[in-house]
């Protein structure tokens, strides 16, 4: 036979590396380069006269500055399902919780594409950890070698993005973060230390980005995240959830809008149970993007659990993988972080091919479940007239957040305090907090938290100190007053500084007197 | 005695080997037409004067499949996909495929069945289109073979004459588009790579050479050649494997090197970690197309002896040397007609080849153009040249150390190694490889037979085998990848399986490839074999444990036959 594979010889001379398409426009743009080149010193001289209209309170250290990203065309992905680390044997958190995301991704082919650059995990610093965390006793204790490498997973990818190899990332990583909160006393709904969070003051002290969005679009309230920022109006949080009176941890109501110099920074979505993909891209477009659009974040990160799929063991919502991929789509986020997510069979493979996709800018329209049919899940009536009314309530205030943040502030005098009980439902820990905001003029204020944990017979007392990284030399001097005074105090087993100005960390252990500085 | 050849882009080099030295060496221009004339001109050559029964074993490296793929001596294939849900197959950008509905899930659990009267309809209009290959893949056609196996059945029935590949047998790892690519390859290579082999052993038969006879893969392993024609991809990128099993047999035992193959137009580099050359940790690239053909990690960079030297402007108004990446003939000091680097190692005294008053006139002209002494201009381009070879180097060991890990421990492992050799082979290599040494602060080893390092390379390597064996205590079954055999867990002497150990698991994937070993003719490297990863995870069900799930992986690694007499030889 005389027929030759004529296309596989022009495919050879090629010399591209993929098997599927559009390489020829890779290639253009490669072209393109130089300009980029000096599109990145434009953008550096603007972003540098910007930064003389900011107000003072700058962090003490020079940051690095960010790459202009408009270059770049990949989407970095950190794949750790980390094959060999349980909570326990049966438990959801488990090692074969990835496995059948990583035969199918693997199985599509998914890293072999262009448009996807693959980056290896390292380990987070103790100093990481320290700057979002108070962990009871210590950083190892709470912190252990997966979570590290979870949280240095984040890292990897966010120095990624701001040196502007990639334009968005993925760190689909294990164990997840978003109910872990400042103190770390141990497990709370499978997370020891907060990914995101850390992920966030990484990029503050790093590379100086201000303002910051998360949307954590996990079934469960991200808790702990709220907890983290609540009182710092930078950070957006903004959470849908099922409704936290039919799912755990049962909170993340429309009520909680944030601190009293943050209120509408923290917006919180109920959702009724079975919300279809409908109502939440219905929630997106109505909600969360105009929000989003007028709070203009430097950065939208997607706190991404995958358990509000329709066959997911631990909730009861209908979402579906294709829900998933256009949710991601239309968010566009810059970074993504596995969070939740249980239907390790039916729903992970097919969701994480989803997510995948459509952040590369990929056709994602063949994923789907084995047993999806389109049009199986309809919103009803009633849950659409829930979902509007949230909508309308949370809209409403979101745009009057300066006025309800000047009416809070003439509640308080200098100081802001609250009460709370928190439950760590993996380690059986009932622990009891004050919180105390500095009321300060001129920036967000020092936080203290005192907490008391009461775990079998023991009970725990801690006092922590935090100086925001934006906070005025004022507060710094002061909440840095705080923690010395406590040092002396017999009521407390662990005293703890974070200067995140100062870029700071200390623990000190009353009864053995000794100081560890991160 | 034993012979080795590499068919190689520009020379067939050829040794003979005996009593673990070197007996005989010869090398032959490589006539890109007509590569078994090539062959048999360097077999003859090297074996002048030696009875053919003295001959025990014989071993071929060759361009073949590379060859018939760039020149498009390929045959037309029909791909009969099955991809299911996931990415847009749309995207894909195969030639010739006709995709059919039904779907297997990642545990090989149908979720789609196939639809017959498209498939009976398919097969009639590849018929139609004068197709006579066809290769039939489906995604997670690995761990259910069963949709793959219907098409065939329906292929043979309505189409006898029609050769069929299965995916499943062509690679039993993940990755559907790299097993499409391969699946099409060897089906588009199989009959003339076949017409090969039948030539070659027609041509030893006439010189009554009866030894058995193997072909270099990949992967640095021998294929007995009948045994090849089963898999002909697998011989792709010999070349590379032939040279770094060359500088394993001609550096001492278990130090860390790069082997440094510098030719007219490029260098290729290859990593031999600890005494093992880098496997590649996915499948080789063949032009356009990612395949699942094990092969060892090999970098290419577009600098040699004879690439162009050329002396440009920076923007500060600095003079600089710059090389390649274009080729410009032969160097000027042999006849060439622009200045090279063989030409600086002339001038510098570090090669012996070529017209020196030549070397000296393009070198005067880089000189005068730099506005520098002959000399130093010299120095400049060796300098240059090393430099490149290098800084490849050391983009190959950060590439190595910055691969994904799935694991915790595979995250812990410190990935710090510095190489100790630069092992130089090849024709091109001598006067660079001190250069090159000094920048990775290594020591440079030029071994003696070095020019035809890659022809021991070829003689000596044994053969490898791998073996992926999957089991599914929850469905009782367990498959080997690389036999596409879905097989009962009651087959097996496992008691009860929901118990099952991982030793058990991996003493299952140890018979399994002494088995294999036997029916490749290899038994006698069986024991050589290790298990390169174990894993097991449970299957849990809400919240029990509903059976479990093991992965083992074993090899055969590359390696020398016990024959070759090893010790230092530099
Ligand atoms: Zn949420
Ligand atoms: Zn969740
Ligand atoms: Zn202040």
């Amino acid at each position: 036979m005389k027929l030759g594979l004529g296309k596989i010889k022009d495919a050879l001379k090629g010399g591209s590396e993929k098997n599927t398409g559009a390489e020829k426009k890779e290639l253009n743009e490669e072209e393109i380069e130089p300009h980029r080149v000096e599109e990145v010193i434009v953008k550096t001289k603007t972003s540098e006269q910007k930064s003389e209209d900011e107000p003072e309170n700058e962090p003490e250290k020079k940051h690095m500055i960010p790459v202009n990203r408009s270059g770049a065309r990949r989407t970095g992905l950190i794949f750790f399902p980390a094959f060999d680390w349980a909570i326990s044997p049966t438990h959801p958190e488990r090692e074969e919780r990835l496995l059948y995301t990583r035969d199918q991704i693997f199985e599509e082919g998914l890293m072999d594409l262009p448009q996807i650059a693959e980056y290896k995990p390292r380990l987070a610093d103790f100093k990481d950890i320290a700057r979002v965390h108070f962990c009871v006793p210590d950083i190892k204790a709470q912190a252990t070698t997966p979570h590290l490498i979870a949280a240095g997973s984040c890292l990897v990818l966010a120095d990624a993005l701001m040196r502007g190899e990639v334009k968005n990332a993925f760190a689909l990583i294990r164990p997840p973060g978003h109910h872990s909160m400042t103190v770390a006393h141990g497990n709370r709904g499978f997370c020891n230390i907060n990914n995101e969070a850390i992920l966030v003051e990484y990029l503050r002290k790093k590379y100086g980005i201000r303002r910051i969005a998360i949307v954590d679009t996990d079934v469960h309230h991200g808790d702990g995240t709220q907890e983290i920022f609540y009182n710092d109006p930078d950070v957006l949080f903004i959470s849908f959830h099922q409704d936290g009176r039919t799912l755990y941890p049962g909170s993340g109501f429309m009520n909680e809008l944030g601190g009293p110099k943050a209120l509408g920074r923290t917006i919180n979505i109920p959702l009724p149970p079975g919300t279809p993909d409908e109502g939440i891209l219905y929630v997106l477009d109505a909600l969360v993007m105009p929000i989003l659009k007028d709070f203009r974040p430097e950065l939208v990160l997607n706190s991404a659990g995958q358990d509000n799929h329709y066959t997911d063991p631990l909730a009861n919502m209908r979402f579906s993988a294709q829900g998933y991929a256009k949710l991601n789509e239309k968010l566009a986020p810059d970074m993504a972080v596995l969070e939740g997510g249980y239907a390790i069979q039916s729903a992970l493979p097919y969701v994480n091919t989803g997510i995948i996709l459509a952040m590369a800018g990929l056709d994602y329209s063949c994923v789907k479940e084995p047993d999806f049919k389109p049009g199986m899940f309809v919103q009803a009536a009633r849950d659409r007239q829930i979902l509007e009314g949230v909508v309308s309530t949370q809209l409403e205030n979101w745009n009057n957040r300066d006025s309800l943040v000047e009416a809070e502030i003439a509640k308080h005098g200098d100081f802001y305090r609250r009460k709370k009980q928190i439950f760590y439902d993996t380690d059986m820990i009932q622990e009891l907090q004050e919180e105390t905001v500095r009321m300060c003029p001129d920036c967000q204020g020092y936080v203290t938290i005192d907490s008391r944990a009461h775990r079998s017979i023991n009970d725990t007392r801690i006092f922590g100190v935090s100086v925001p990284i934006y906070a005025c030399n004022r507060c710094q001097e002061e909440a840095r007053e705080e923690y010395k005074k406590r040092l002396n105090s017999p009521v407390y087993e662990y005293v703890y500084l974070q200067d995140k100005k100062a870029d700071e960390y200390r623990a000190y252990n009353i009864r053995t007197k000794q100081e560890t500085v991160y | 005695m034993l012979i080795g050849i590499d068919v190689g882009g520009t020379t067939t080099d050829a040794v003979l080997i005996q009593n673990g030295e070197v007996y005989s060496t010869a090398k032959v221009p490589t006539d890109a037409g007509n590569l078994l004339k090539s062959l048999i001109g360097a077999l003859d050559e090297v074996s002048r004067g030696v009875p053919p029964e003295n001959f025990k074993r014989v071993v071929f490296s060759t361009t073949v499949i590379t060859n018939l793929i760039a020149e498009g001596k390929t045959d037309r294939v029909a791909l009969l996909l099955i991809p299911g849900p996931g990415v847009n197959p749309a995207s894909y950008v195969f030639p010739d495929s006709f995709y059919l509905k039904g779907a297997m899930d990642y545990r090989g659990r149908e979720i789609q069945p196939l639809d017959e009267a498209e498939v009976r309809e398919t097969v009639n209009r590849i018929r139609e289109q004068g197709f006579s290959r066809a290769a039939v893949v489906s995604k997670f056609g690995q761990r259910n073979p069963s949709h793959e196996l219907r098409v065939e059945e329906i292929l043979r029935e309505m189409y006898p004459g029609c050769k069929v590949e299965l995916g499943h047998k062509v690679s039993g790892k993940l990755n559907f588009p790299r097993r499409v690519a391969t699946s099409m390859l060897a089906s588009a290579t199989g009959e003339r790579y076949q017409g090969f082999v039948a030539e070659i052993k027609k041509a030893l038969e006439e010189r009554k050479i009866r030894a058995p006879v193997y072909i270099l893969k990949a992967d640095g392993g021998t294929l007995p050649i009948e045994k090849s024609v089963e898999f002909p991809v697998e011989t792709i990128f010999s070349g590379p494997a032939a040279s770094t099993i060359g500088a394993l047999a001609l550096t001492p035992e278990g130090q860390t090197s790069v082997v440094v193959d510098i030719g007219g137009t490029t260098t290729d580099l290859a990593l031999i970690l600890s005494g093992k050359p880098l496997i590649a940790s996915k499948g080789a690239r063949l032009g356009n197309f990612l395949t699942h053909v094990r092969a060892f990690a090999v970098r290419s960079i577009a600098v040699g002896g004879d690439s162009i030297v050329r002396v440009r402007e920076t923007g500060d108004g600095l003079r600089k040397v710059t090389i390649g990446p274009e080729r410009a003939g032969p160097a000027y000091c042999m006849g060439g007609e622009k200045p090279t680097p063989t030409d600086a190692l002339r001038v510098l005294g570090l090669v012996e080849v070529g017209d020196p008053e030549r070397a000296k006139d393009a070198i005067t002209a880089v000189a005068s153009s730099l506005g520098k002494p002959k000399t130093e201009a010299a120095s400049l381009i060796v300098d240059a040249t090393a430099e490149m070879i290098a800084q490849a180097v050391r983009e190959m060991f950060l590439e190595w150390e910055q691969e994904p890990a799935y694991r915790i421990w595979e995250v812990l492992q410190e990935k710090k190694v510095r190489p100790e050799n630069v092992v130089g082979v090849g024709g091109g290599a001598k006067g660079l490889i001190a250069g090159v040494a000094e920048k990775l602060n290594a020591k440079p080893v030029i071994p003696d037979h070095s020019e035809v390092g890659n022809a021991i390379g070829a003689a000596v390597a044994r053969p490898t085998l791998t073996l992926n064996l999957r089991i599914d205590t929850q469905q009782k079954v367990y498959s080997v990848a690389e036999e596409g055999e879905i097989v009962s867990l009651n087959s097996t002497d496992i008691g009860n399986f929901n118990r099952m150990r991982s030793e058990e698991a991996e003493s299952l994937a140890t018979k399994l490839l002494r088995e294999r070993a036997k029916r490749f003719g290899v038994s006698k490297y069986a024991d050589e074999a290790e298990v390169v990863s174990s894993e097991v995870f449970n299957v849990v069900e809400g919240w029990f444990t509903a059976g479990r799930l093991f992965d083992v992986s074993m090899q055969i690694p590359a390696g020398l036959i016990p024959e070759w007499d090893r010790r230092e030889k530099a």
